[in-house]
């Protein structure tokens, strides 16, 4: 049962029928508290943010915002800052997918293979996924320190220091280091899920495969890759929403700085909200991020059907 | 023969890098915390943590501010696991084994949550519980991450509870079972691995939460660690390697946990779970 | 059916911690007044400052002692996110009853109606307030606050590296230069956007100290030539390589601490942190060496916060505070800052720091780090200064476009 899948909606129509469970009101009874839950903790919260998005309202006053319409989004769209944040979140987002499925994959087929201490290998490299957030902003941050982090340090004694020596304030590097972090703390996930996709593959028909002649790669492409695949969708997915929601890991880090260059729609929003105290444009901007998400969950159910339809 | 060796040797120092590069940040924190100031800023680093430092975690703790903010983040992360499970399940139920008006939008609504950034709900959660006065405490934190996780763990628990044959049920329900003996007797006692992965997932989506707990929190003793950690950062005076040390308190415990539970996590997080 | 049973009792006990948990959020948020005493807090990002964080707590146990109704608690907030925090807590109607602002917050928070006028809750007239720093507490008549802490910007030097200190803009750089080798560096200062409010006031003494200023009080004048040659120094400074690149102050104040700094521009307020983590270190004050002699001051006026339901019990604790023996040891506390009233500084104090009268003299010539004018815009005029300055420093832009685009945005917030 995979996140795809749940995403069709049930054919409820075929099967209405008087559920032999209970009375008519029995599923409501269930599914009453924690409906509940959610409606109270975040449809009417989002209802309130849609709102919010239309109005000009500061942090200093909250209650007491002003109906502007449509300028909010008007005013973002039309900020050169704010194109540099779409870019930057598209690229942040394309990276981190390709990264943690790209190194997931390859250390899954490195592991796949039985060898003495696979089990204790294994253990080992999800340590990264179970560390917190907090906690890896703060080590990568102290071992990118310009004067004694120990990745300057050593990128000098090859002689490939960073002009300037802060990685985090340049410009051009402080982009790739927030990636590698992400994808750091990324890949045991991915790595673990495909490692166990893999062990699913039946072992007769790779061996057909290679007795049939093919080659490693033909073998992959042909046996291993289409048993895969669905899994591979899956985590692609859902690296894309958790890199469009992703905070703590980049405001800890750099704030989105230097020169915005690290400011993804989320860093934006919340210094919007919280540093230029404006409520309004700060919704506005996560409603743009919540139309992109629901951009690619569709997208992804469009494809995932026509994946469907395609191999039966 | 010969090739086979060479690939083997390959095929260990590569597991060895990767291993090295999972592990290597957490070392290091332990490295930089047990390190002397003239260690931590010398012109050339030390490679090997010092233990003759050890005392550094014993000052962490010292005035009991770093083991409050641990017992915080610890009464957090418990609540929203005993929370979102006790409501998880019943959901999960619900959308398993029930069809009913709306099933279909409710799932969708369920999908669509996980992609509402905290920091986009931030700003109304905290007008809403001003109005409930939810504010600095434990128990409105608790509430907000369990919103966020309650969704993934009702899908979770529908997928195991849809792998259950509907026969087991039937039998209970000649017994002359309710519905909800039906699911605490038959379902929840087989979904037990499932609800363990659950169980993961919502403790340390709790454990690591941060947006809320920092707007949400104003006095210090309710603070949680990773609010506690993250004001290290650009604060005046305290010595990195206490932040280190600090640091490495709070993971420890997260990643004991989870090599612990790790077992039922991969399948959780096969069965398309999500961290959060 | 034992085994059941058991069960049906766990699914209950999580359904009975559920109803706990939602029931203990609904209790514990309150505060206020029991028992005949009034309960209020006082935040301050100086609470968590090294040194002098638990001598100022001290310093509020001898006022609850000396009171049976009202009763302080201290709540540090760091100082990174101190804006922040509180701002969202008073802007909901939250927040602590006492407040000890910065300038640009201080302006925001009173000019949205957050801050408590005090003329009739502290009659100011029974105090000799100092002057120049009081002036900017009042708005329209209305006094928002009171000073806390007072402290002028200087040079800070390593005496054991540095036995003359510059005189000149010429000598400073120099002296910068010759100290940078190997581990050492010859200043520091904040580059960082993560440390915008300390970019903001470390700037503000380059462009005073080159006769450069914000705002004529009617426009900004950001890009103004002044201006320029004064942010030009800065980054020359930078470009120079003779400060720690990427350190932020939490850092480099460290390394000052440690020797491995040689000077750096500062408050005050600092000479007590200084000495709390390194004893032993050697090092002495003088004015900063720039053409002109005009600095930033750090004022922080304490305030009352509108949202509090305990503002007279808030009021004794200003009006306590502003006695003179209070003031004294406050000032004593706090270093080379001055406090509201005018002190007297003991002589002990002075044989300990020699150089407090350094200090004092530059009261006159010390300005609070905000736009003249402009004061309530502050925050945002600093953002986008802030953000300018350093993509010149990245080498993204030339310092004039950087600043002329400053201009143009800032120009376009204050409409």
């Amino acid at each position: 049962m995979t996140l795809l899948e749940q995403t069709k909606v049930p054919r409820s129509a075929t099967r209405r029928r008087r559920s032999p469970l209970g009375s008519r009101w029995t599923p409501y009874l269930f599914l009453a508290p924690a409906a509940l839950f959610v409606l109270v903790f975040q449809a009417i919260p989002l209802a309130q943010e849609i709102f919010l998005s239309f109005t000009r309202t500061t942090l200093l006053n909250p209650t007491r915002g002003r109906w502007v319409g449509l300028d909010n989004f008007v005013r973002i769209f039309g900020d050169e800052d704010f194109h540099r944040t779409l870019v930057t979140t598209f690229v942040y987002v394309i990276v981190c997918v390709v990264g943690a499925v790209g190194s997931g994959l390859a250390v899954a087929l490195l592991l796949n293979r039985g060898f003495r201490g696979r089990g204790i290998a294994r253990a080992l490299i999800t340590v990264p996924w179970a560390a917190p957030g907090i906690a890896v902003a703060l080590i990568a941050t102290w071992m990118l320190n310009a004067q004694y982090g120990i990745v300057n340090r050593f990128l000098n004694a090859v002689g490939l220091g960073v002009p300037g020596g802060a990685i985090l304030d340049s410009p051009k590097y402080a982009l790739p280091a927030v990636l590698a972090t992400t994808i750091w703390q990324l890949f045991p996930f991915t790595s673990v899920v495909l490692l166990s996709a893999l062990q699913s593959v039946p072992h007769d028909l790779t061996e057909a495969a290679t007795m049939d002649g093919a080659g490693r790669w033909a073998t992959f492409r042909v046996v291993t890759w289409q048993v895969i695949k669905p899994v591979v969708g899956l985590l692609a997915l859902l690296m894309t929403i958790w890199s469009l929601r992703r905070f703590e890991l980049i405001w800890l880090m750099t704030k989105g700085g230097p020169v915005g260059r690290t400011e993804t729609l989320v860093i934006d929003l919340y210094a919007q909200a919280f540093e230029s105290k404006e409520l309004g444009s700060a919704a506005a901007i996560g409603m743009v991020g919540v139309v992109i998400s629901l951009i690619v969950i569709t997208g992804s159910r469009l494809v995932a059907r026509a994946v469907a339809k395609e191999n039966p | 023969m010969r090739r086979l060796r060479i690939g083997l040797t390959l095929r260990i120092v590569a597991v060895l890098v990767v291993l090295g590069v999972a592990a290597f940040p957490l070392y290091w924190m332990l490295v930089t915390a047990l390190s002397s100031n003239a260690d931590l800023f010398a012109e050339r680093p030390r490679l090997l943590p010092d233990f003759s430092q050890l005392g550094v975690f014993v000052e962490g703790l010292g005035d009991g501010k770093v083991a409050g903010w641990l017992l915080n983040s610890l009464l957090i992360a418990a609540g929203t696991t005993v929370l979102s499970i006790g409501l998880g399940i019943p959901l999960g139920y619900a959308l398993s084994r029930f069809s009913f008006r709306g099933k279909a939008l409710l799932t969708l609504v369920l999908l669509f949550t996980q992609m509402l950034p905290e920091a986009l709900m931030v700003v109304p959660l905290f007008s809403l519980f001003r109005r409930f006065n939810l504010l600095d405490s434990l128990g409105g934190l608790i509430l907000a991450n369990v919103a966020f996780v309650l969704p993934i763990v009702a899908l979770i628990l529908k997928g195991a509870i849809d792998g259950i044959p509907r026969e087991l049920e039937e039998a209970a329900r000649v017994d002359g079972a309710r519905p909800l003996a039906v699911l605490t007797r038959v379902n929840v006692p087989l979904i037990a691995p499932s609800i363990a992965a659950t169980a993961v997932i919502s403790f340390f989506h709790a454990w690591n939460e941060y947006v809320f707990a920092v707007t949400f929190i104003f006095t210090p003793e309710k603070q949680p660690a990773s609010v506690g950690i993250a004001n290290f950062i650009g604060e005046l005076g305290t010595p990195i390697q206490t932040v280190m040390a600090v640091a490495f308190m709070f993971t420890l415990p997260a990643v004991a946990f989870y090599l612990f539970a790790q077992k039922y996590v991969v399948a959780g997080m096969t069965a398309g779970a999500v961290k959060g | 059916m034992k085994k059941h049973r058991v069960r049906r009792s766990i699914v209950a006990t999580s359904s009975i911690i559920g109803v706990a948990a939602l029931l203990l959020g609904g209790c514990t948020a309150d505060g206020g007044a029991d028992g005949g005493v009034a309960k209020i807090t006082f935040a301050a990002s100086t609470f968590g400052d090294p040194g002098r964080g638990p001598l100022l707590t001290q310093w509020l146990e001898e006022f609850n002692k000396s009171q049976s109704e009202v009763q302080v608690t201290a709540a540090a907030v760091p100082y990174p996110t101190f804006g922040q925090t509180v701002l969202t807590q008073m802007g909901s109607g939250q927040g602590p009853d006492l407040i000890r602002f910065d300038m640009p917050e201080f302006e925001a928070a009173s000019d949205a109606g957050l801050v408590a006028p005090l003329d009739d809750l502290v009659d100011v007239g029974k105090y000799t307030l100092l002057k120049q720093p009081d002036q900017f507490l009042v708005h329209d008549g209305v006094r928002h606050g009171i000073i806390f802490e007072a402290s002028n910007y200087a040079m800070f030097y390593n005496a054991d590296l540095i036995p003359k200190p510059p005189t000149t803009y010429e000598e400073f750089t120099a002296t910068a230069k010759s100290l940078t080798k190997g581990d050492v560096f010859g200043l520091a200062f904040r580059q960082t956007e993560a440390e915008e409010a300390g970019v903001w006031q470390d700037i503000f003494n380059y462009v005073y100290g080159f006769g450069g200023k914000w705002s004529d009080g009617k426009n900004l004048t950001i890009n103004s030539p002044d201006n320029l040659k004064g942010l030009q120094a800065y980054k020359d400074l930078y470009d120079a390589k003779v400060i720690p690149r990427g350190a932020d102050a939490a850092t480099f104040r460290r390394m000052f601490a440690e020797g491995k700094v040689g000077m750096e521009l500062n408050n005050g307020g600092y000479v007590t942190a200084t000495r709390g983590q390194n004893p032993n270190l050697k090092f002495s004050v003088a004015p900063i060496p720039f053409p002109v002699r005009s600095q930033g001051a750090i004022l922080a006026p304490i305030v009352v916060n509108e949202a509090s339901e305990e503002k007279e019990a808030a009021a004794t604790f200003i009006r306590w505070a502003l006695e003179p023996a209070n003031q004294v040891k406050l000032q004593e506390i706090l270093g080379a800052s001055s406090v509201a009233t005018v002190t007297e500084r003991s002589a002990a104090s002075l044989t300990k720091t020699p150089f407090l009268p350094v200090f004092d003299g530059l009261t006159e010539s010390s300005l609070p780090q905000i736009v003249l004018g402009f004061e309530a815009k502050t925050p945002d005029i600093r953002k986008v200064v802030v953000q300018n300055v350093i993509a010149a420093l990245q080498g993204q832009v030339d310092l004039k476009t950087a600043l002329d685009r400053a201009q143009q945005q800032a120009t376009e917030l204050v409409k």
